[in-house]
């Protein structure tokens, strides 16, 4: 009987119902959304910051960051590397070697970064950084791909001849001429300045380096549901007497601004959801405040102070499911068509780095479990503690005094 | 005028509802503000920062250093035009320095970096974070001496303690290789390996002679200003007083593109996420007001009965509304002035938000886990008024709806 | 100090930072007389090395943790800043050619046909492989100007009647040494040692010198070696095949263009 009435009333006041389940639908709505749009920051902060050049995870020989030579090596790169794709980790390796590039009579102090096109695709995505130009290929390997800085440096362009100078790893003298195949963007000082991409194999040829990798460079394939530190367990357990670290060891500065920035994003969150409480309170508050005289009319009925409290919780219930329904209907839809289509940011500016951290300017959404549930379990909470005292106010109020409330 | 004061009368004989939506509105003031203070605070601090690693807020440069930067470009009589650029008001502090690659040697090992060399009668910690970030010794007295200051990172990988002697090598005016030697006054550690382990401080007279400059040349020309906000209107001012086509005057915007990117991106986003809170108070206003219509849709058939035209009830919900939003964002500023002075001068201690970051220190004075708040005037101005005008906004549907109130089918029901 | 330029003035006066002597922790302020007296023997050093120009055929034997490789090369000097060494052998590197000219360094390539001027910043590399860094070549140190010498003992060592001299680089001289420790025969005065300290006193390398003889028509030592102290297992050596001093040198052969030229 109960909630025939429950019914009965909310379509009395349909007006009102439609503007309360409204209001609560939209903010759901709003929270859900934009709970998927600080999922999606969150994430891509931490991808931007590891998929330019540092990857999840970085294998070197013991000591070679501290001071990098030639001769610390992994030798058994490639090896590792065809483990761990085997166990869905992508790898790819990587040799580094400094030396002089030359152009006409300008000269300036490089760090080669050799390549391995097919591996490094699969990992990073400076592939995806060049401003002119095209990365470089296995089909050529006298082309190389440079710092923009270097190449202002050096004075050349596309096609232009760069001759280099290095110390080969029999002590010999390394030099070589390459063509220039690309300019990359802003990827990070140090690459900007100094950085020269080639591919593995003339590299291996240049620097008499036959064999073993400097770094082997490690970013998770989708999907993965194991956390951080079980890959790097996994990882480490393919490299005995290796170096073995996470993006955090390997960039302390940037981690530490993306989690003061991860901070900052959860007080957002936080705050927002104080925000969408308030709408809620207030509908529903108001909803019941403003029926008090019909409540005192029913008890003059007849209706016992239980009676009218259930009904009170009834309605409000039938109106929050509502609003839930819509919540899910709108925010989810919502947020999945921003996590494919992105918001583009390039009004405001256009794709760069800064500090190596690669900046999309798509900001797209990241529709977890969490900004679903969260907004709607808040929705069920929230309209619930905002009749109990309104609902007991007229459970027990006086007929009389109630017809007098205004 | 009595639509007003009926108005007026109106939003207090129902206290809650106009409490209520006060309150929603002083939450968007209370929400706005922490959110544009918090990034106004930032993003100045951010661009302060970046400002004193070299380049100041504005850079007086010869022409095409700023895409090239060598040795063999210089500008000339800087003294003179760090004298002019200083009767500038917004100008705090102009300091001349010398940039440069040089290598850097210890009796075990010899490695590549990058020198700025500074007079250090001029410069002060506030305009120099590796000054600011000296955390053993003191900068050298004088820029004559032969005084070097260095990075934590380099003092380790060439074995070097303070008082030792450190040779740098470097390519002079004319192409030459000129080397000097140094004694190791102060070591500094700014958190980020990259600078700690590849820049120096040199004395910048010293090194005028080391590379043959004239006494007054220098490599660039920074400009730091009070308000990083009047950097465009400073450059502009300084490229009125330095009129030569040799030398390049350039803000931070494009001395350090990397960084206004950033900054302009996050502010996007930022707006984008008032924009998106802005809409649920907006629906929280509407919610209340169109309440409040529906309730007096009896009240409104009445008055509509007795005479009143429709388009006067339209107005009636729109001047209750503008007094809500003034209610409102009184009670918003009320509520904000503390937790806003709270920020402004204590500030939100982050670092224990932040797990696994053991040690705050270890980032040096790059990484303040103290946020704190700083509002300019335009953004006090675009808060208040945006949330008045979102009221106003939020105020149309329910005034539009007062407007259409059916008289008959209204003064029927109970 | 003739005694590095005329030997070793060859390699780009790769000796000249180096003037010896033992000095042992805490460094004494050497007395005037001792000053003075080291002054005159150095001098006559100096007078024993007089020459204005040389040719030579040398090889260099270099022995690293990580490879051994030996090369032959011809090199030329005139005058205090001019120089030019090029790889006879091995063939795959024949021609590689390093020019000096007052500060400047410059290196030809012969693969590439190209001639490269080296920056600060390749100064730290190595020369051709060897323990010398690039900046050991055109660093050229003056004796004279940079340190402060003294006599630290005189008299019979090792069955050798000796003079060692302490070296300590005066305050503004752009030398990372923090003495240097060089001891030569008392008669000959033909240098035996030569110890490199840093700061602390710790020894950092040790040139040493042998196979003492008669090479246009003066006695020299043909072979020198540098070991770094911190890789005993590591070494340079140089050893002379022929040395001809104050041979008539055009100052044309000490240009960019002569580098590319095939003798």
């Amino acid at each position: 009987m109960l909630v025939r009435f429950a019914f009965r009333n909310l379509w009395r006041h349909r007006h009102r119902t439609f503007v309360t389940i409204a209001a609560m639908g939209l903010a759901g709505s709003v929270m859900v959304f934009y709970a998927a749009l600080m999922e999606g920051m969150l994430f891509d902060s931490k991808r931007n910051a590891i998929s330019m050049n540092s990857g999840e995870i970085q294998i070197h020989a013991e000591n070679y960051r501290r001071d990098p030579d030639l001769y610390k090596r992994i030798d058994n790169g490639y090896e590792i590397v065809t483990k761990l794709q085997q166990e869905g980790l992508n790898a790819a390796p990587r040799l580094y070697g400094f030396g002089l590039a030359a152009a006409g009579t300008s000269s300036s102090g490089i760090k080669m970064s050799a390549i391995d096109v097919d591996y490094e695709s699969r990992v990073t995505e400076i592939h995806k950084h060049v401003m002119r130009g095209e990365w470089i290929s296995k089909e050529a390997p006298n082309e190389v791909v440079i710092g923009r800085k270097l190449a202002r440096t050096l004075g050349v362009d596309l096609g232009d001849e760069v001759v280099i100078v290095s110390q080969a790893a029999d002590g010999s003298m390394a030099d070589a001429l390459f063509n220039i195949r690309g300019i990359l963007k802003s990827v990070s000082e140090e690459v900007d300045r100094a950085g020269f991409y080639m591919n593995t194999d003339t590299f291996r040829k240049l620097m008499v380096v036959p064999e073993g990798s400097h770094e082997i460079v490690i970013m998770p394939q989708d999907h993965q549901f194991n956390t951080l530190d079980e890959r790097l367990a996994q990882v480490k357990s393919h490299a005995p007497g290796l170096e073995v670290l996470n993006w955090q060891k390997l960039l302390p500065a940037i981690a530490e601004i993306l989690e003061m920035a991860d901070a900052s994003i959860i007080v957002m969150i936080l705050i927002t959801y104080i925000a969408v409480a308030m709408v809620i309170l207030n509908a529903m508050l108001m909803g019941v405040f403003e029926r008090i005289r019909e409540f005192g009319v029913m008890k003059a009925l007849g209706f016992s102070p239980w009676q009218i409290f259930g009904m009170i919780m009834l309605e409000s219930q039938i109106q929050v499911i509502l609003a839930a329904l819509i919540t899910m209907g709108v925010g989810i839809p919502l947020s999945l068509y921003y996590a494919e289509h992105g918001i583009d940011l390039t009004q405001f500016t256009g794709g760069f780095s800064f500090g190596g951290i690669a900046l999309d300017p798509v900001w797209r959404s990241l529709l977890t479990p969490e900004s679903v549930i969260i907004p709607v379990v808040m929705l069920f909470i929230i309209a619930t503690i905002a009749v109990i005292y309104p609902a007991i106010k007229a459970a027990v109020i006086q007929p009389i005094e109630a017809i007098h409330h205004r | 005028m009595m639509l007003n004061r009926l108005a007026w009368k109106n939003i207090w004989r129902h206290k809650r509802r106009t409490l209520i939506t006060g309150f929603s509105i002083s939450f968007g003031v209370f929400l706005a503000t922490t959110f544009t203070g918090i990034g106004d605070y930032t993003y100045t601090n951010m661009i302060d920062v970046s400002a004193t690693m070299g380049l100041g807020h504005v850079t007086v440069e010869p022409a095409g250093y700023n895409l090239a930067p060598s040795l063999d470009k210089r500008l000339q009589n800087a003294s003179q035009i760090q004298q002019q650029i200083m009767t500038l008001p917004q100008v705090t502090q102009t300091n001349a320095r010398i940039m440069g690659q040089a290598m850097f040697a210890s009796a075990s090992k010899s490695i590549g970096g990058s020198f700025m060399a500074i007079d250090p009668a001029t410069e002060t910690p506030a305009a120099n974070l590796f000054i600011k970030s000296i955390v053993e010794g003191e900068l050298f007295a004088s820029a004559d001496t032969r005084g070097i200051a260095i990075g934590t990172v380099m003092a380790e990988k060439l074995n070097l303690r303070l008082g030792k002697k450190i040779v740098y090598t470097t390519t002079d005016v004319d192409g030459e290789i000129v080397g000097e030697v140094a004694r190791i006054s102060a070591i500094f550690h700014t958190g980020l390996d990259e600078v700690d382990g590849a820049m120096a401080l040199l004395p910048i007279n010293l090194m005028r002679k080391t590379l043959s400059y004239q006494s007054d040349d220098t490599s660039i020309i920074t400009v730091l200003i009070s308000d990083q906000r009047d950097a465009e209107m400073v450059r502009n001012e300084v490229a009125k007083i330095v009129r030569s086509e040799d030398v390049e005057i350039l803000s931070w915007k494009k001395t350090q593109g990397d960084m206004n990117g950033f900054v302009t991106l996050k502010r996007g986003s930022q707006f984008l996420m008032e924009l998106l809170i802005g809409l649920v108070i907006a629906a929280g206003i509407l919610n209340t007001i169109l309440m409040g219509v529906i309730e007096r849709s009896r009240e409104f058939a009445v008055m509509v009965a007795v005479g009143m035209a429709p388009l006067a009830l339209f107005l009636l919900v729109m001047v209750e509304a503008f007094w809500l939003a003034i209610i409102g964002l009184i009670l918003g500023i009320i509520i904000t002035a503390p937790w806003f002075y709270y920020l402004f001068y204590t500030g939100l201690d982050y670092s224990a938000m932040m797990e696994g970051m053991q040690d705050v220190s270890a980032g040096g004075v790059l990484f303040d886990p103290l946020i704190r708040i700083r509002l300019f005037k335009e953004s006090i101005i675009a808060i208040l008024s945006g949330l008045f005008l979102l009221t106003l906004f939020s105020a149309l549907y329910p005034a539009w709806r007062a407007m259409r109130t059916d008289t008959v089918d209204n003064l029927k029901t109970i | 100090m003739r005694l590095s330029r005329q030997l070793l003035g060859t390699i780009f006066c790769l000796l000249t930072v180096f003037i010896p002597s033992h000095i042992n922790a805490a460094i004494e302020p050497p007395s005037a007389e001792s000053v003075e007296r080291a002054r005159e023997i150095l001098r006559s050093i100096d007078d024993l090395w007089r020459g204005d120009s040389s040719y030579a055929i040398f090889s260099m034997h270099v022995k690293t943790e990580h490879y051994q490789r030996s090369m032959q090369m011809e090199a030329w000097s005139k005058g205090k800043d001019k120089s030019l060494v090029k790889i006879l052998k091995p063939l795959k590197e024949k021609g590689t050619a390093s020019l000096k000219s007052g500060k400047h360094l410059y290196s030809y390539l012969p693969r590439t046909d190209r001639t490269i001027r080296l920056t600060s910043g390749m100064m730290m590399g190595s020369w051709m492989g060897s323990h010398f860094t690039n900046d050991d070549l055109v660093d050229e140190s003056r004796m004279e100007e940079d340190y402060t010498p003294a006599v630290t003992f005189e008299g019979v060592r090792d069955g050798n009647d000796i003079i060692e001299f302490a070296l300590i680089p005066k305050e503004d001289a752009a030398v990372v040494w923090g003495k240097i420790i060089l001891t030569v025969f008392a008669k000959s005065l033909l240098p035996i040692e030569e110890i490199f300290y840093d700061e602390d006193g710790i020894e950092t390398r040790r040139m040493s010198f042998s196979d003492y003889k008669v090479m246009s028509g003066r006695e020299l030592p043909a072979v020198m070696r540098v070991t770094p102290t911190d890789k005993p297992d590591e070494y340079t050596e140089i050893i002379y095949e022929t040395l001809e001093l104050n041979v008539d040198l055009k100052d044309s052969l000490f240009s960019i263009n002569s580098l590319k030229r095939r003798r």
